[in-house]
């Protein structure tokens, strides 16, 4: 009950941030989380909970952006649809990346996703007549009510709520159970009567239209997108983004992308090393806690419960009697 | 024709110089590294940086390369592969591989600047030879030397033997009282030693680069996983046949769909042979 409270207030809280926020710079921050939040929510299911490494995920978000981008801008969709029709893009590419590339081992599989996104970035300069090369395009924005930042933050939270509802769903059911194992012992799984590439593939799959439609997001939010904007780096910032947060939960790689995303922001320096410093937390956490600094939070968490409870549980000595009892001596 | 043919063969030798410290890695640690290709962009960039910028003459900035990179082989080998092969998890030495590389490209970019660089001549030669062009000569030879040398490396020397005891079985070569460390160690520095030399004698070719790294990584395993892990012969083969396949689509359709067509070999032949034209079956892991 208290923890549903706290969460409708949360929920309450985020929802009017565009009235408490002092600026639109601050709008524009909280937008970009949720939009980066919408794809790192559906990839946390293949990297944290089945142990895939897909280090290409921009790829699949440039195809989402640039397929709102071309149906909304040059076709003239209704840019709902269009957002839509980028949700199932970025599915349908998530199946025909999958398919061959899921059934590949750890290095291999993380090689052929890097390759991926290194394809969709040629392809995007390649093809000038659709995509306008190296130039670019321009992309609409939502109609009303979503046309101004207040309304695309909103539309955002909303599509980032849902995206984070489904995924605890898949998470904390027997899904995320068959995931972690597959994660942490495929043999085993499998044994277990898991069905390894199916379920590897529908994660990726739900990953690929949560990565299309945080693209068509993302491009509407930019308003101008080029081949440059999806570089290889943003790929790896989120995969950093799920390491550092902790893998096999939800709140470590949110509260990952939060931070990763504000702090750049607001420590100007941290701006210029950029990949240096995502490097270099990627390198300690790894080496000094693997499994991420969400799973240092609830170490920490279970102490103080425990500790409280074990001082709840002291039993004071009642020196009066004690004293009491020595004087009087053995022999009573 | 000749141009085509020569060029495709010398960025095909600089794949395969690639190809040939992944498996050196591999064989001692059991790790692909990421950090391969950003051991060869070093080579470049420290060497075109010694000549160009520091003045210094073509053989001390050559051993300076190579000692570069034999530096940043050893550091791979301390910071990001020995710490964590100490713990079973599979994944994360390419965690901790790809966040050094991550860094390292990130450093080079911010202290070289982010454009390719002119990379000096190392020969005095005009630039009227056409495909007799050192550009194309160099990283040739490198490849010949490097293929050969690591052969006779691991036949006929000591040291040899010991990698291949310890890639053969690290738990038995150690009880046979062997320093797995040490090899795994001595490896690496072979490793970033060759790709010193490698990134130097392809610099001319490939310009003094700092995102060269990440490009020759995933191409330099194409080349292995088409050619088979673990084996010479299959990096020398994938290494050059992917080179001539680039240089020909490009020199067919234009530069705009390589790495489309090198990826698309590398799922053909993963899909045909999932071990690769060389390599060997692998036993499933229980």
């Amino acid at each position: 009950m208290r923890r549903l409270a706290a969460g409708l207030a949360i929920a309450v809280a985020l929802a009017a941030l565009p009235s408490w926020a002092t600026n639109q710079y601050q709008v524009h921050l909280a937008t970009l989380i949720g939009v980066y939040w919408v794809l790192i929510a559906g990839l946390n299911l293949v990297v944290g909970y089945s142990g895939q490494l897909s280090i290409g995920h921009v790829g699949l978000l440039a195809i989402g952006a640039y397929v709102y981008a071309v149906l909304a801008g040059t076709w003239d969709w209704p840019p709902l649809l269009a957002l839509a029709a980028s949700g199932a893009a970025g599915g349908l590419c998530g199946l025909l990346l999958g398919l061959p590339s899921l059934r590949l081992p750890g290095f291999y599989f993380a090689m052929a996703t890097l390759a991926f996104s290194l394809i969709v970035a040629e392809l995007s300069l390649a093809m000038g007549s659709v995509t306008g090369g190296g130039t670019g395009l321009a992309v609409p924005g939502f109609p009303a009510p979503f046309d101004t930042p207040g309304g695309l933050y909103w539309l955002v939270l909303g599509i980032a709520g849902i995206v984070t509802l489904l995924t605890w769903n898949v998470a904390s059911r027997m899904w995320g159970l068959a995931l972690i194992a597959i994660r942490d012992s495929p043999v085993a799984a499998s044994a277990a009567g898991i069905s390894i590439f199916r379920a590897k593939l529908t994660v990726f799959v739900f990953s690929g239209v949560t990565a299309g439609l945080a693209g068509a997001l993302f491009a509407a939010l930019q308003s101008y997108i080029t081949p440059d904007t999806f570089a290889f780096d943003i790929g790896l910032f989120f995969f950093v983004c799920i390491i550092i947060g902790g893998r096999g939960s939800i709140l470590g790689p949110f509260l990952g992308t939060v931070v990763l995303t504000a702090l750049p922001e607001v420590v100007a320096p941290l701006a210029k090393l950029g990949n240096f410093f995502y490097g270099a937390l990627l390198l300690v956490v790894v080496l000094v806690i693997p499994e991420g600094i969400g799973h240092l939070v609830e170490i920490a968490a279970a102490r103080i419960a425990r500790r409280r409870r074990h001082e709840s549980h002291v039993v004071q000595p009642d020196l009066p009697r004690l004293a009491a009892a020595l004087a009087r001596g053995p022999a009573a | 024709m000749l141009s085509v043919i020569v060029s495709g063969l010398a960025v095909g030798a600089v794949y395969v110089i690639t190809a040939l410290i992944y498996n050196l890695m591999y064989s001692t640690s059991k790790v692909l590294s990421v950090t391969t290709g950003h051991i060869c962009m070093l080579g470049g960039v420290f060497g075109a940086w010694f000549t160009t910028v520091l003045g210094w003459p073509v053989l001390p900035a050559l051993l300076g390369a190579v000692a570069i990179g034999t530096l940043f082989g050893v550091v791979t080998e301390l910071v990001a592969v020995r710490r964590v092969l100490a713990r079973s998890d599979e994944h994360l030495w390419l965690l901790s591989t790809l966040a050094l590389a991550t860094m390292t490209q990130q450093a080079v970019g911010l202290w070289w600047g982010t454009e390719p660089r002119r990379f000096p001549r190392v020969i005095p030669q005009d630039f009227s030879h056409g495909a007799a062009d050192q550009k194309f000569w160099l990283p040739i030879g490198v490849m010949v030397v490097a293929a050969l040398g690591l052969e006779l490396f691991y036949r006929r020397t000591m040291w040899g033997k010991l990698f291949q005891a310890t890639s053969e079985d690290a738990f038995a070569a150690r009880a046979r009282g062997i320093s797995t460390d040490r090899v795994r160690m001595m490896s690496y520095a072979i490793s970033g030693a060759l790709g010193g030399l490698g990134g130097f004698a392809a610099g001319q070719l490939t310009f003094a680069y700092f995102a060269l790294g990440l490009t020759l990584t995933l191409n330099g395993f194409i080349a292995i996983a088409v050619g088979g892990l673990g084996s010479s012969v299959g990096a020398l083969v994938g290494g050059l046949a992917l080179g001539l396949l680039s240089a020909f689509a490009t020199y067919l359709f234009g530069g705009e769909f390589q790495q489309t067509i090198a990826v698309g070999l590398l799922m053909l032949v993963l899909l045909i042979r999932p071990e690769g034209l060389f390599g060997a079956r692998g036993v499933r892991a229980v």
